[in-house]
C-alpha cells in the first residue's frame, strides 16, 4: 500500500451516502480510433463516414473506453488513499449516451451500502453508485460498482 | 453478406469464441493507459500483493471479451450497439500467457415495443482460461435490427 496507514481510508472510513469526484480526461478521435482498433471495431467506433451513416449520426466511443477512462480517473483520484484490495465486478452497467470526440468526462462515486465479509473478518465489501458525466453534465454512463476493502488494522484503532 | 439479424438469434442459442492469448506486454501497455495499480504494471511489485504476480486489469479482460465477441458475432450482425451489462463477475486472476475462450448462450429476445425495426437480445457469457476456469462472467444486452419487412 503506498500511503500513509493513517491516512488511509478503510472499510469503517467509507461513509454510505458521500460522494467523490474524480479529475476530468477529454476524449480525442485518435484515441477512440486507436481503442476500438484493437477491441472494438465496429463502424460507428471506427470510421467516422460509416459512423454518420449510423443512428449515432458521427464517431462516438466504445463503451469500454469510457469504463477504461472512468477506471483511469478512479486510479488517479483514490488508489493508494483508500484500502481498496479490487473488485470482484459490477451490477447494471448502463450507456447513456454516447461520448464523442472532444467530449470531457469525469465520475462520480457515491456509497450505497457496506457489508461485513463473513468469511474474512479482516475485509468487507462496499457498492458505489458510479456515474459518468459528460462537459454538459449529462449523466453518459452508470453503474453500481463494488469494491473490496480492508478493515482498519487493531493497531491503528 | 449473411447477416445475423434479430431473427436470428433464439432462446438456448451457443456461440463459442477464441481462444485468445494475452501477453504480458499487453497487459503492462493497457493497465499504464488505463488502470496503473502495481499488480497491473510492475512484475516486482506484483508478486508482493495478493495476487502472488502480474494480472490483467479487468477493464482489460473485458475489453479482450469485447474483441472476441466482435470477431466471433458481433462484426456479421445488423448490431446497433448495446445499452449496457446487467452483471459482471471478475472470478479469477488473468495472466501473461494465459488463453482464454468465451462461450454465449442467449438468454432472452425481445422485440422493441416502441421501436419495430429493432429488437434485444439478452445472452449469458462466460469465459474461461487454458485450465477451464472460468475468469469472467457477465450478463449482457445486445440491439439488433430486424430483418427487413419482419415487423410489418
Amino acid at each position: 500500500m503506498n500511503a500513509e496507514p493513517g491516512r488511509m481510508q478503510y472499510f469503517e472510513d467509507v461513509e454510505i451516502g458521500t460522494g467523490r469526484e474524480t479529475a476530468s480526461r477529454t476524449l480525442s478521435k485518435d484515441e477512440i480510433i486507436e481503442f476500438a482498433r484493437e477491441f472494438d471495431p465496429q463502424p460507428f467506433h471506427l470510421d467516422e463516414a460509416a459512423a454518420k451513416q449510423s443512428l449515432y449520426g458521427g464517431l462516438i466511443a466504445s463503451g469500454w473506453h469510457t469504463a477504461s477512462v472512468m477506471m483511469r480517473l478512479l486510479v488517479d483520484t483514490f488508489v493508494g488513499r483508500t484500502a481498496s484490495i479490487g473488485s470482484p465486478g459490477f451490477d447494471n452497467l448502463r450507456w447513456l449516451k454516447p461520448v464523442r470526440p472532444g467530449d470531457t468526462i469525469r465520475a462520480r462515486s457515491v456509497c450505497i451500502e457496506k457489508t461485513p465479509s463473513k468469511s474474512r473478518p479482516d475485509l468487507g465489501s462496499v457498492k458505489f453508485h458510479t456515474e459518468v458525466f459528460n462537459q454538459r453534465d449529462e449523466v453518459v454512463m452508470s453503474l453500481t460498482s463494488i469494491g473490496l476493502y480492508l478493515k482498519r488494522p487493531a493497531q491503528h484503532n | 453478406m449473411a447477416k445475423r439479424y434479430f431473427e436470428d438469434f433464439h432462446v438456448g442459442q451457443v456461440i463459442e469464441m477464441g481462444p485468445r492469448t494475452v501477453s504480458r506486454e499487453e497487459i503492462i501497455r493497457f493497465a499504464e493507459k488505463f488502470d496503473p495499480q502495481p499488480f497491473h504494471i510492475d512484475e516486482t511489485a506484483a508478486k508482493a500483493t495478493m495476487f502472488g504476480g502480474l494480472i490483467a486489469s479487468g477493464w482489460h479482460t473485458m475489453s479482450m471479451c469485447m474483441r472476441m465477441m466482435v470477431d466471433g458475432f458481433i462484426s456479421e450482425s445488423a448490431s446497433l450497439g448495446s445499452a449496457g451489462i446487467d452483471e459482471l463477475r471478475w472470478l479469477k486472476p488473468v495472466r501473461p500467457g494465459d488463453s482464454l475462450s468465451l462461450t454465449m448462450e442467449v438468454t432472452e429476445t425481445l422485440p422493441s415495443k416502441s421501436k419495430p425495426d429493432r429488437g434485444t437480445v439478452k445472452s449469458s457469457y462466460r469465459m474461461r482460461n487454458q485450465k477451464g476456469e472460468l475468469v469472467m462472467t457477465l450478463k449482457g444486452t445486445g440491439m439488433f435490427s430486424r430483418r427487413a419487412g419482419a415487423a410489418a
